[in-house]
């Protein structure tokens, strides 16, 4: 009986439209740009990604962009360009309406070319003077960073996602959306996001990036990696994750090959492509006491740290606990104990090997 | 606009709480009990009871591992006056969804046996490490229970092996399901509750995902763990081999890092020498819980004017009213706003002064746990123990509540 339904047929064309944002975050570190300057310099690699960009929308008029630069002292918004206080309270006329702009005066007179799309011109004028203003505001000081915001810039981009998602969807779905039960329905929004990465991975912001990692896990978000330079673990560990792809560049100059060919396809379209992989994923993790990169570790029950030998006095240096040493090597599995004489337990007064000190307290 | 501002007031309602950083048992290990009794068969929830329970433990399951990764859970159902086993203590979510498919196709029937159920928890947490939490979860339908013998030593023995007990009762309060909850909770009744329907037994149910706090110094003996952080890897030049957990040719594997051995699917245990192998992403899912983020405040119109869009998705703010209008006619229409609802639309981080619209606000302290302003500036600009505006990071000392 249910095979002569055919409801199943309407249901495939309301699933093929829905759009796809694409996040870019662009890591900014300018000693690695510098270091990789012989074979690709920032200038070329941003021209890159706009083509990269412009591809992406060309796919579909629904199809949107963002792009979040990772600095090395902050995470800044590229592209929509972030809006002044004080730029927007002189443009207020009589009336109290605020004039329609997007983008500032000056860009605007510039872009007037009839040759152009107007939004890939919007995009790239406000993408460059976006990143002409943050390279002017890099002080000396900063440059001795090697490592970069990479955190934040994950963090804005899945906010922007999570907000494209629920702007596009009705109600009643984003009641079920805050809620903290995994659905299975498709996101309203295909986002993904695609990480260009120079610089190594900072291992203070290792919770909050797996913290992001895990938020873009659970919002069907995929983070792509494609790494010039440095060490990235983290991304790698993301890339795993969410079902992103990881690629090393070898040739950095061939920045829009690997993006074009690699990088294009969305969430969607993954399902019936095959991409490159990544043999294997290093998935050691550095202990919180010497910073050694580790495989055998030991962790506090408590607060989760990671040592690589057991602390001193067995006193936890995170949370201060004092641990008991399992009796880890004490003697080979293989030989059994001798069994202790079990106390009998006289109705709750006596206690059986627990563990604990004392007894849980009774009312 | 009076709707949405309930809306709002909804959701902030469900966001404020206390975000004191607490010490909780993270390495869990749990009893789902499910009544499977006649009493399963009322159709008070729809399509019936017995139905929505096994599908709210389907998604139970899914999300007890998703926030507890390290953790065990074992299920046990009850019908025909006893107990019965549907899956035993195990870590690994694909075989408990298996067993809870197959209860599918049995009807409830028999009497339910609380006391019958509870010793085979106890029997299947006597091998729980004293680090980890012994938890049993019940899902009880009926009004009575029929047990062999007194439950009162069965509660004894409970409160012996430091087994806590939360019930979700689905008809009326039941004395004893009352007693036992308080009783093996330090006195806390709080782990008692009925559900009125199926949103709120999904939301207590759900609840349960949550790492318990410990209260006592008792519940939380701590260890050090021995733990091995495997990479994983292919077998070299294309072949398979067997993996030592389920003896299934495979490519890709994990090799334990104190032995060698091949296993094809973390977290589990080393099979040849016992050590526990897990992903190091396992642990940081947990750490959420531990450093929890600040609430944000509300911004009152005076300060407004400082933002005109959410720093973290650029979306428009409103516009300040008019000054002028305000002084006039415009005091009176103007009702307190719901308690926790900003009437700029603003929320404002404590830490970095930043300020972010309510759905980046649900968000990031639903789904993401990171302050978007927080992790958007550098580390020396912030003090570091007040990084990511959790109050604590992992410097800070952790409250036991008392």
């Amino acid at each position: 009986m249910d095979a002569v339904d055919v409801s199943e047929h309407y249901e495939v064309t309301a699933a093929d439209n829905s759009p796809s944002l694409l996040s870019i975050v662009l890591d900014t570190n300018p000693r690695a740009w510098a270091a990789l300057d012989s074979s690709l310099s920032l200038a070329q690699a941003i021209s890159n990604i706009l083509v990269f960009v412009n591809a992406h929308l060309a796919f579909s008029n629904t199809n949107q962009v963002a792009v979040i630069a990772a600095h090395v002292n902050r995470a800044v918004w590229l592209y929509p360009a972030p809006q002044n206080p004080s730029a927007t309270t002189t443009t207020k006329d009589n009336s109290g309406d605020v004039q329609m702009q997007d983008v500032s005066a000056e860009t605007n007179s510039s872009s007037a070319s009839a040759n152009k799309y107007p939004q890939f011109a919007q995009i790239e004028s406000s993408v460059f003077s976006s990143i002409q203003t943050l390279m002017a505001e890099t002080t000396v000081q900063d440059l001795d960073q090697v490592t970069t915001q990479l955190s934040g810039a994950l963090t804005l981009a899945l906010c922007r996602i999570n907000k494209t998602a629920q702007s596009l969807s009705s109600s009643d779905t984003t009641i079920s959306n805050a809620a903290p039960v995994n659905s299975t329905a498709p996101p309203p929004v295909k986002g993904r996001i695609v990480v260009i990465s120079v610089s190594d991975s900072e291992p203070s912001q290792y919770i909050p990036t797996m913290n992001a990692v895990f938020a873009a896990a659970h919002n069907q978000v995929a983070i792509d990696t494609i790494a010039l330079a440095g060490d990235s673990t983290f991304l790698q560990q993301a890339c795993f994750n969410t079902n992103g792809i990881f690629l090393k560049a070898s040739n950095p100059q061939g920045l829009l090959t690997y993006l074009m060919f690699g990088l294009i396809p969305d969430t969607e379209a993954r399902g019936s492509l095959i991409t490159p992989t990544h043999d294997t994923v290093d998935f050691r993790t550095a202990c919180f006491c010497h910073g050694k990169v580790v495989d055998t570790g030991f962790v506090c029950s408590v607060c989760l740290s990671i040592f690589c030998e057991p602390p001193e006095n067995a006193e936890c240096l995170t949370c201060g606990t004092i641990l008991a040493l399992g009796n880890y090597g004490a003697k080979p599995a293989v030989i059994p104990r001798k069994k202790k004489k079990k106390k009998k337990i006289t109705n709750g007064s006596g206690r059986e090997e627990t563990g604990s000190a004392t007894g849980t307290p009774r009312p | 606009m009076l709707n949405l501002a309930g809306y709002e007031a909804e959701r902030r309602r469900r966001l404020l709480r206390d975000t004191t950083p607490l010490q909780r048992g993270i390495i869990r290990h749990l009893v789902l009990v499910l009544d499977m009794s006649f009493a399963m068969a009322e159709k008070d929830l729809l399509p019936t009871r017995y139905r929505l329970t096994l599908s709210y433990a389907a998604a139970f399951v899914r999300e007890y591992f998703e926030q507890n990764p390290i953790s065990q859970l074992a299920i046990v159902g009850m019908r025909d006056g006893v107990a019965v086993r549907v899956s035993d203590m195990g870590g690994n979510p694909a075989e408990h969804l298996e067993r809870l498919r197959d209860l599918d196709g049995q009807d409830p029937q028999g009497n339910p046996s609380l006391q019958n159920a509870l010793e085979m928890c106890r029997g299947a947490l006597f091998h729980a490490p004293s680090h980890g939490t012994r938890e049993v979860l019940i899902i009880y339908g009926a009004l009575l229970s029929s047990d062999p013998g007194d439950i009162h030593d069965t509660i004894s023995n409970l409160i012996a092996e430091r087994i806590r007990v939360s019930v979700v009762g689905l008809s009326a309060q039941v004395a004893i399901c009352a007693e036992l909850c308080s009783r093996t909770n330090v006195g806390d009744d709080s782990q008692y509750n009925v559900a009125m329907d199926e949103t709120h037994f999904k939301d207590l149910f759900l609840a349960i995902t949550t790492p318990p706090v410990n209260r006592t110094k008792e519940q939380s003996t701590s260890s050090l763990l021995m733990m091995g952080f495997p990479s994983r890897t292919l077998a070299p030049g294309g072949t398979t081999s067997y993996c030592a957990c389920h003896s299934k040719p495979c490519r890709e594997g994990y090799l334990c890092t104190r032995c060698g051995v091949k296993v094809c699917r973390l977290p589990s245990e080393c099979p040849a020498c016992g050590l526990t192998l897990i992903l190091s992403t396992h642990l940081a899912r947990s750490y959420h819980h531990l450093f929890p983020l600040r609430n944000w405040v509300e911004v009152p119109w005076a300060e407004a004017t400082r933002s005109i869009a959410c720093f973290s998705c650029q979306c428009p703010f409103p516009e300040p009213p008019k000054p002028n209008k305000e002084k006039g006619k415009d005091e009176a229409p103007t009702k307190a706003p719901a308690k926790g609802v900003s009437e700029s639309g603003r929320y404002k981080c404590q830490v970095c002064g930043n300020h972010f619209c309510i759905d980046c606000d649900v968000f990031a302290h639903m789904v993401i746990h990171n302050c978007p302003g927080c992790q958007s500036r550098a580390p020396d600009a912030a003090p570091p123990i007040e990084a990511n505006g959790n109050g604590h990071t992992n410097g800070g000392v952790m409250v036991i509540d008392g």
